[in-house]
């Protein structure tokens, strides 16, 4: 048993953080720079996340599972969550098959220094938003 | 200190003998099959190097089911699907690739076709995608360079998106390295020379990278040393199966160190001047290796310090910035001395760069997958003042 009760709460936390990344200029303009569409499918509980960075501006799509992502990153929620509080090394998480990520790595790999801000707002958004018992990290 | 995290892992058996790509069969008998299907390519087949790998496999009672051979210099997605079609057609049960790193690379993709089916970048591109075993692959180097023949890695160009691909996987490791300094012989001067550059370059590489660990290391340092004891005499006396299987054994131990540790911004720039201004890969990594080793000389001058004694140098009572420097002088050296022998082009402007080019090459540089695991920040600006001192 995970972390997150449903998959209704899980998408409800971290799409709203996904929102609440896409309305942070400094580490949104790094990310649309990229112009990836990234699909997170997320595991016990099950929710699909997809990031488009195509066009001007973030957007987010919970439950599209239709659109063809440059990147699909496969991984469980409680990873998921414990990666946005910036305590999971991405390349230990890649080898120990923690995380599956199909695709252009690289191109994965060069967004993390523009996501790095991100782990401290993690922490404080779940706090601010009535999350706060799952700010466990 | 240690990684907070690292893993070794290497399920590749590894054989070394002088003559044994053509008797290898108490290590086939291991894997349980008899149809073999080759890759290659016309190079190595027009020098009988892939007649005598299939005749030794043949006279053994192995069913050799086909070859493909027409493997290009840079492998290509639609080459890995030919070669799959035809391996598969063919009924064979696995692969036996004998060539350089184009050659490999091609194997190992088209392994994954071969045994699992699908879209080989829709469906396997990235990193451990891959959830069971592949057809056993044997690999027989014909350069001591690359070491794919022990790496977790194949990369294949993917023309449609003009996109180089990574595929990264445990199940890419070959199941049988066979290691023959005779498939090495017919070897000319210069790419002896770089291509055992080439695997100076991945220890070095892989010693100073964030990734590193004490086993990495351990691999890194046997790899320099060998290297430095023997390219010269290679070079030389091509005939020196010593010297030719001693190469064979750094580029297969550097291959585990960098498939472990992965490579940093000495081979960005090179895969940057190789993809602008098609220098090859290991004249491109025998030029920029010193330049590189500056540019990150603060942050692992400790580590440079240690490698300068088993390049040959004295530094007792020496400093840890002053032994440092040795280790690249030492590299500088020992290019100075291939280019006296006219193995090996020091300067940019010597291959076919031009001045111009060096902003895009550090811009390119940057932006290669590489940048991740280099000890200092990889920035356009810094990196374009060291290419000029490489120009
Ligand atoms: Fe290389």
């Amino acid at each position: 048993m995970g972390l997150f009760e449903s998959s209704e709460k899980f998408e409800e936390v971290l799409g709203g953080f996904f929102r609440l990344v896409a309305d942070t200029p400094s580490v949104a303009d790094k990310l649309l720079a990229s112009k990836l569409i990234i699909r997170f499918t997320y595991k016990d509980p099950d929710v699909v996340l997809l990031i488009d960075c195509s066009g001007d501006k973030l957007d987010i799509r919970p439950g599209d599972t239709e659109t063809k992502a440059d990147v699909e990153m496969s991984m469980s929620a409680d990873i998921a969550h414990k990666f946005w509080f910036g305590k999971v090394n991405l390349m230990a998480a890649l080898t120990r098959r923690q995380m599956v990520a199909k695709g252009p790595i690289p191109k994965i790999l060069k967004l993390l220094p523009a996501i790095k801000p991100t782990y401290a707002m993690y922490p404080k958004y779940l706090d601010e938003n009535g999350y706060g018992q799952y700010n466990i990290y | 200190m240690l990684p907070e995290f690292f893993e070794f892992y290497n399920s590749t058996r590894v054989v070394y003998g002088s003559g044994i790509a053509s008797d290898f069969k108490a290590e086939l008998d291991f894997l349980g099959i008899g149809k073999y299907f080759i890759v290659s390519d016309r190079i190595i087949s027009d020098l009988g190097l892939t007649k005598k790998v299939v005749d030794g496999l043949t006279s053994a009672g192995i069913e050799v089911t086909g070859e493909f051979l027409d493997v290009p210099q840079d492998s290509e997605v639609n080459t890995v699907n030919a070669c799959a079609d035809q391996a598969k057609t063919s009924g064979a049960e696995g692969l036996v690739a004998i060539g350089g790193g184009s050659v490999i690379d091609t194997a190992k993709a088209a392994n994954i076709l071969i045994s699992e089916g699908g879209d080989l970048v829709e469906d396997y591109s990235g990193a451990h995608t891959l959830t069971r075993p592949l057809k056993p692959l044997v690999v027989i180097p014909t350069t001591a360079g690359t070491g794919s023949e022990v790496t977790q890695v194949a990369v294949v160009y993917d023309k449609d998106n003009k996109v180089k691909m990574p595929f990264t996987d445990k199940f890419l490791l070959p199941s049988l390295a066979v290691l023959d300094p005779e498939m090495t012989l017919s070897l000319p001067p210069k790419l002896t020379a770089s291509t055992a550059m080439d695997a100076l370059t991945h220890a070095v590489e892989a010693y100073v990278d964030l990734q590193w660990s004490p086993f990495s290391d351990t691999f890194a340092i046997g790899t320099v040393e060998l290297i430095f004891k023997n390219i010269v005499q290679a070079t030389k006396n091509g005939e020196d199966l010593e010297a030719r299987g001693s190469l064979l054994i750094a580029s297969n131990m550097a291959g585990i160190a960098f498939s472990h540790s992965m490579v940093g911004c000495v081979h960005g720039m090179a895969h940057a001047v190789g993809g602008i201004f098609r220098v090859p890969h290991g004249v491109a990594n025998a030029i920029l290796l010193p330049y590189g080793m500056e540019y990150n000389f603060e942050e692992v001058k400790d580590k440079l310090a240690k490698l300068a004694p088993i390049m040959g140098e004295e530094v007792s009572g020496l400093s840890a910035d002053d032994a440092a420097r040795k280790a690249i002088e030492a590299v500088r050296k020992l290019n100075g001395t291939l280019n006296e022998m006219g193995a090996l082009p020091l300067r940019l402007r010597e291959v076919g760069v031009s001045e111009d080019g060096l902003p895009e090459i550090a811009e390119a540089t940057v932006m290669d997958g590489t940048s991740f695991y280099n000890p200092r920040e990889v920035v356009a600006e810094e990196i374009l003042a060291h290419l000029k001192n490489a120009y």
